[in-house]
Order: structure tokens, then sequence, then C-alpha cells
């Protein structure tokens, strides 16, 4: 008999005289101590129809079927017996746990909340049970830790006081929404295993909601493809893995092995003419900023070395904080160094000095980025043709007509429908805001571009596409690429050498195989422990 | 305090979207919002009948300065009530109450849009020279913005007034031009500080930057990229503000130093009224131009919220 089980659930937004299915007949059931996982991508209705199945929608949303949970109809029940039933027979996880723990409250007393609101408990046993909450999720000093804010938490921090709190009741069954997806990969992984470890520990049921069937494999049991608000394969996870049934399952699998196929990059890379200088040089890189009302600065980078080839793709990796976006900038010539220089083809363009930097003409153009948040990353108020047009009237003397002609070809060959040319940036789905800001990166045929994140915010599918047209782009125009991610699944794939950098240093550098395959530093080998994926099938 | 948000295109912006709603979907939503539609009736009545005083007058054939002693003031001298012939009454002086309403919406509209539109024009220039360039010019513009608004409004006004004396004694230059000028000085500055702070916002922002790698020139950038993103903003502030200056003009003719009689405003209306004491046996005298300025305030007011409920993402 299921703990959980959802039937036929169907959920409708009204807005504004619109009515829009999000979910269409969708079933799932869980089992105590099982583990359903629900991929898709964003859109998918995935979150939707949790939310909806426990009674989290506005009144704006219409929604039919059944969910029972232990013999009750939630959708059935009176708000205040569904009340008790969320907090303490479920527990929540979210995906953004900044945005979902009050920054003015301790993180002891919003984990008590969680238990205070379903039972009364006097005050230092609360607090002896918050202790043991902290402990429990892995945070070290709970004793001290258990009157700091939220802001003093690291991400992984947040997100296990977010598990702590879900766990506080002992809930028979835990949901959690993309609880990874805004974490690195190696607190990504420490925090699968806490889910997994718990799990096992009390026999709760788990559903998980992700995008990323790598990730999932880690720990479902069972998994649950959405896509366009319908269930279209419900199987196994080894099922999935070896045998997926349904085409769209094998668009995500295929995107999800990138990681686990690391072992295969035996590829050799791609036969680059070798040549005695080096396209991009950054030598000695120290960057120190001073923090406001604080006597001693922040030191970003140490000391970090940097060379690019022509035609190559180099990956730049780390974890957030590790500088790698500081380094990115200065290279793109948006931020100046505080030591060091950077030359392009032998030129010192950047180096320590006061007030913004100038750069001349031909090695302004020369340097192009394509930043992490396809949405900051465009101009809300002006179309796409107008984007795309402004490299070239900024920096070509072209008449109207050629500029037109140009971004019609820039366009075809990012593969976007011309269509796209006269709408705005919010009527693009983030996918094609990309493909724009690669568009515009590229429009003057640039020497060198730096790609800062530019997949984290994408649909695995999405992902994988537009490595593709990196890589294209770069066999058509010759054109290098500083590709900073966090994601080794992806520069294993797309890049030849790799920079491994932590805490402002570089910790190795190589081609991407010798360092892949034989990790000289225990950072990297942690790195590459991390990948989701790799544990089940290893 | 956070910094004001930025607006972004609201709506339902779907690639699937209809073509009308393709360009405009948040004016749309705009005009879709009750209190909008609600204010834009009130205006509309506002600067209807702002237009159709000429009409009046000549239907009525009491001029706005006419006096009609003869007809419109009791034996005793006091202004008669409502009747066939003044349909608000007269004044203290013979005058058309209805006539003279009518020409005073002229007035607050003549004095209150330019003051305004006077106001974001400098006060929007102000900020975003001061929120683009962080350092000496930030810190001077602001500073100067921070001194403006120190200034008490009422104080300083009449003081600018008293100076607009020739030798002669007569003004140097039209009042209705120096009200205007003393309003929009001290409007400019809600405009710098909001402009100001959705600079500092919008200058980091990616799509500044990837600007900045094209190669575009700092002048450029503040047109062509950040511009547009603040207009939107201004726009919504200037219909907030302009209530707010209609006020001022009628304060300052309450006050005798705006638009001096014999023409008619709103504020030296109800300055008169309450002066002579009138109103007591002619009620309409004082409540044809408060009521006049209450629907005007209040259509401007809601059209401003209206906007603000489709464009603020925070709400």
């Amino acid at each position: 008999m299921a703990l959980f089980s959802v039937e036929d659930l169907s959920v409708t937004f009204r807005r504004r005289g619109r009515v829009t299915a999000a979910v269409r007949g969708v079933s799932f059931a869980v089992e105590p101590g099982r583990t359903l996982a629900i991929v898709g991508e964003s859109g998918s209705g995935k979150s939707v129809s949790l939310l909806a199945a426990t009674g989290l929608l506005p009144e704006t949303a219409e929604v039919r079927g059944s969910a029972r949970f232990r013999e009750a109809d939630l959708l059935r029940l009176p708000r205040a017996r569904l009340r008790a039933v969320r907090g303490r027979h479920i527990g929540f996880v979210f995906q953004d746990p900044l945005s979902n723990l009050h920054p003015l409250k301790t993180i002891g007393a919003q984990i008590g909340e969680a238990i205070t609101a379903h039972e009364r408990v006097g005050r230092a046993a609360l607090r002896r049970r918050v202790i043991d909450l902290l402990a429990e999720v892995g945070i070290d000093d709970p004793e001290r830790r258990i009157d700091d804010h939220p802001h003093r938490f690291s991400g992984g921090m947040r997100q296990r006081a977010m598990i702590a709190m879900a766990i506080a009741l002992r809930p028979e069954l835990i949901i959690a929404d993309e609880p990874t997806t805004a974490l690195d990969v190696t607190v990504q992984a420490a925090i699968l295993r806490l889910l997994r470890r718990l799990q096992e520990r009390y026999g709760t049921a788990l559903i998980l909601v992700s995008h990323d069937l790598a990730v999932v494999s880690e720990i479902a049991d069972d998994v649950a493809v959405m896509r366009g608000g319908e269930i279209v394969e419900t199987a196994p996870i080894a099922e999935i893995t070896t045998a997926p049934g349904h085409p769209y399952t094998r668009e995500l699998l295929g995107a999800a092995r990138r990681g686990a196929a690391l072992a295969d990059v035996a590829e050799p890379p791609a036969a680059a003419p070798r040549e005695a200088r080096p396209l991009l040089a950054a030598t000695g890189l120290h960057m120190a900023y001073r923090r406001r009302g604080r006597k001693d600065p922040v030191t970003a980078l140490t000391g970090v070395s940097l060379e690019v080839r022509e035609g190559e793709i180099v990956g730049l990796v780390g974890e957030s904080g590790s500088g790698k976006s500081t380094l990115g900038r200065i290279v793109a010539g948006l931020l100046r160094p505080t030591a060091g220089t950077v030359a392009l083809r032998d030129e010192v363009y950047n180096a320590p000095g006061r007030g913004p930097l100038r750069l001349r003409r031909d090695l302004r153009t020369a340097i192009q980025v394509v930043f992490q948040d396809p949405y900051g990353s465009l101009n809300p108020r002006r179309t796409v043709a107008a984007t795309l047009a402004e490299p070239y009237v900024v920096n070509t003397g072209l008449t109207a007509a050629e500029i037109r002609e140009r971004v019609e070809a820039l366009v075809r060959r990012v593969e976007l429908p011309p269509a796209v040319l006269h709408r705005f940036p919010a009527q693009l789905s983030g996918g094609q805001r990309q493909r724009v800001a690669i568009a515009r990166a590229v429009a003057l045929r640039p020497a060198l571009v730096v790609a800062d994140e530019p997949l984290s915010a994408l649909d695995i599918t999405t992902q994988a596409q537009i490595v593709a047209l990196i890589r294209r782009l770069r066999a058509e125009l010759g054109t290098s690429f500083l590709f900073i991610s966090h994601d080794l699944g992806v520069v294993a794939e797309l890049c030849e050498r790799v920079v491994v950098l932590r805490r402002g240093r570089v910790v190795e550098a190589g081609p991407v195989r010798r360092v892949f395959h034989d990790p000289q530093h225990p950072y990297t080998r942690e790195l590459l422990d991390s990948i989701p994926g790799r544990v089940a099938r290893v | 305090m956070s910094s004001p948000p930025v607006l972004e295109p609201a709506g339902p912006a779907g690639p699937c979207d209809a073509e009308d709603g393709r360009r405009f979907p948040a004016l749309r939503a705009i005009l879709a919002e009750r209190s909008t539609r609600f204010g834009l009736v009130l205006v509309g009545l506002v600067v209807l009948s702002a237009l159709l005083a000429p009409v009046a007058a000549a239907l009525t054939g009491h001029g706005p300065d006419q006096q009609f002693r003869a007809e419109a003031l009791t034996t005793e001298g006091l202004p008669v009530g409502p009747n066939a012939e003044f349909l608000l009454g007269a004044d203290g002086n013979g005058r058309d109450v209805l006539v003279r309403t009518l020409y005073g919406a002229r007035i607050s509209l003549l004095v209150g849009i330019p003051a305004t539109t006077l106001a974001l024009v400098a006060g929007t220039a102000v900020g975003l020279v001061a929120g683009f360039f962080p350092g000496a010019a930030d810190r001077v513009l602001s500073f100067g913005t921070d001194i403006a608004l120190s200034f008490p409004f009422v104080v300083t006004a009449l003081s600018l007034v008293a100076l607009n004396r020739g030798a002669d004694g007569r003004p140097v230059i039209d009042p209705v031009l120096l009200v205007i000028l003393v309003i929009s000085l001290f409007a400019w500055t809600y405009f710098a500080r909001l402009t100001r702070g959705l600079v500092v916002v919008l200058r980091n922002r990616p799509f500044v930057e990837a600007a900045l790698t094209i190669g575009v020139s700092r002048r450029r950038l503040l047109v062509r990229e950040i511009l547009p993103n603040v207009l939107p903003v201004v726009a919504v502030y200037w219909a907030v503000q302009l209530p707010a200056n209609i006020l001022a003009e009628a304060t300052l003719s309450f006050l005798g130093v705006g638009v001096q009689a014999p023409t008619a405003s709103w504020g030296n209306m109800i300055a008169e009224a309450q002066r002579t004491s009138l109103y007591q046996v002619q009620p309409w005298f004082l409540l044809a131009p408060a009521i006049a300025m209450f629907v005007t305030v209040l259509g401007f007011n809601a059209i401003g919220s209206g906007i603000r409920n489709v464009l603020d993402p925070q709400r």
C-alpha cells in the first residue's frame, strides 16, 4: 500500500480570463523507505503537481484528481486538517534555501518554529531538540551555530538547516524540490548523501524533484519523467538508465551521461595549431577587494597565471567563491587586477591602475563576454534585433541595410528562428536568450570569448544544445573560449585544457584528459568524485 | 532603505501572445487596470472642462473676470447662490463661480504639467549622472539634492516671489512662469533620487557590462541602455508627482504669491472665500474649486497607482 499516491491530477490556472493547463492527468505513488524522483525540464509541471497535491497552490489554480496520503485525500481535507498534515507528516525542502529562510531570525528559532507549530515543547527541550537536529544534518558545532542568522551560513549549510526543518517531526514523507540546484557540486553530493542517510535511518518516503537525471540516479528507486504537464514514463531507475522507453527520457539521459562518461574523453583534443605564443596570457594576477568598514581586504586571486591558445577552449573550474568569475572579469577587461598583467597576442591590455579600464577599439572588440544570467544580460527594453545590431552600429560604419543583413545571418548562425528578431527578451526562453547573448558576443568575430557559467541557469537538455553551439562556433570561426563552470561534466565534454581554481589559487592545470584521469591535487579528486551519476554507476 | 525596484516589462509576455499585445503588453495591462480607467475618466473630465471653459463663458455670457454686481450681488452686497443664471452662484465680486472654476482648471494644468515635466527632465538628468559616475560627481550631485530637499518650500517660495518685483512694483517675469519654476525647483529632487537609485542598480547589470565589452561609449550607454529602463519608472512617478504640484500651485496662490487676481485659480478662489468668509452665505464659492481640485488629484493618483500595480514586480 503506497504511503502517498496521486491519481489523475490536473491543474489549470486562470489569469486575466486566460486558462492554461499546467498539469494533465498525472499519477504517481511512493512507498515508505523508497525514493521517487520526478524529472523534467522547467515548465514541465513537476513542481506544480506536487504543490497542488499538498494544497500549496494559490486560489487561482483549479486542481482536480486525488492525492491520497495514508487514506486521507489531501485535496478534500479542510484547511486546518491539511496544515496539521503538512510539516508534521510531510516535510518540504525547496530549491533556494536563502529565500526560504527568514533573514532576521536565527536558524535555531526557525527550526524551533517548525516544531512548535505542531507540538507544545518546553524551551530547554526545544533547544536540545534543535541542536540534535542540526548535528544530525551535519552542521559542526551546533551549540554555537544555533544562534546564527542565515547570512552567516553558506549555501550548503542553509540547505542543511532547511532539511533539519523538514525532518524535525520525523515525517513519513519528505518532498525535496530541486534541493541541490543552487549548490556547488561538492556540496550537492554531500546533501544527496545526507538525504539518503536520513531516509535509510528513518524509513522515510522521499519525493525528489530535479531537472537532472544524473543527480536523481544517485538516490532514486523509481523515476517519473515529466514533459509538458504529463508523465511520459515511470520506471525503476535501473530500467530508466539501461532501457529508456520514451525518446524524451533518452534525450535527458544523453544530457546526463556527460558527467558519467568522463572515462570516455579519450578523443584527442581537436588538433589546434600549436603556436609558440599564446593568444591570451595572464601572468601573476592578484586581486584584493577592500571591504567597507574593514581594514583587511578580501583576497580573491593570488598569483594566478593562465594561457589560452588560438582556437582553444579552456575550462576554468572551481566552487563559488573560488575567484573564477573575478578572473573572468579581469580577462574581459571589466576589472583591473591589483597586481599582474593580461596580454592578448603579446600586447598587455589590463594591468593595475586607477579608474575604469579603457581599451583600444580593436582590443575591446577582440574579447567578448557571455554572462551567467540570461535574464540579466539582455536589455529588457530593446528588441533582439536592436541588441544584435549594437556591436555593428558602434564599431562599424555599415549602413542600416547591411547591418540588418548581418544580424539576420547572426541569428541563423546561432540557430534561432528569424521571428525572434522583433521580440523582447521577456518573450524568449532562457536557452533562446543565451543564444542571443552568444550571438552578440561573436558578432564582431572576437579572438576570445569569456563565458562565465553560461549554462548554469539552463535546463540540462538546453545545456547540451548550447555546448554543441559553442563547439560549432569554435570550429567555424576559430574563436577561443575561456569557459568558466562549476560543472566538470560539461568541461570534460567541451574543453581541451582545464584550470582548477581554489580559494583564488590555481591548484591544477593541464589537458582535460590528464587532469580527469590522473588528478594530482586532492581538491581536483574531490571535485571529480562529486560529479552526480558516478556513484550509482561505479 | 532598499533601492527602488527596476521595472521589467510586465504582462503575459509569452511568445504565443496576440499580435496587438506583442509590442506593448504592459500598456494593454495598464489600460485593463480598473483604477487607471477610473483615473483616466476623472482626468479626462478635468481636461475637457479646461478646454471647454471659453464655451461655458460664451454660453452663459459671463467672462471669467467679468463682474456682475447688479445681477449677482444682493442689495447687502452678498453673492447670490446657485440659480438659473449663475449655476454655481457668484463670488464676492459678482463673478460666475462655475466659469471661474472651469478657467481654474486651465491654470492648474498649465502650471502643474510643465512644472512636473521640467522637474522630471532636470531630476532625471541629475540622477543619471550621479548614479552612473560614482565618486566625486555622485557625491556633489547627491549633496546638492539633499540641500535642495532641506529648503522649506513655502518660505523659499515666498521670498523668491518677493524678489520678483521691479522698481515700479510690477513683477519682473510672468507670475505663472515664476510659479512653474519655483515648483520644479523643489520637485526635481524626488526625480533625481529615484533615478539615481535605479541607475546604481542598472549600472552593474550584465547587459550594461555586455554593452561595455562591445565598446559602447558612455554617453550611448546612458542614453540607449540605461535611460530606456529608467523612463517607465520615472513616467509613473510623473503621474504621482503631478497632483502634488497642482496642490503646490494652489498653496502658493492661496498664500497670494502664486497666480494673481483677477486671474482665476483654484488656490486663490479658495483663499478669497476663506478670507471674506462669504462661503457661509454662498458655500459653492468654496466648494466648487475644492471639489474640482479633489477630483483632479484623485484622478491622477488613480492613474499613478494603476500603472504601478502593473509595472511594479514587487506588488
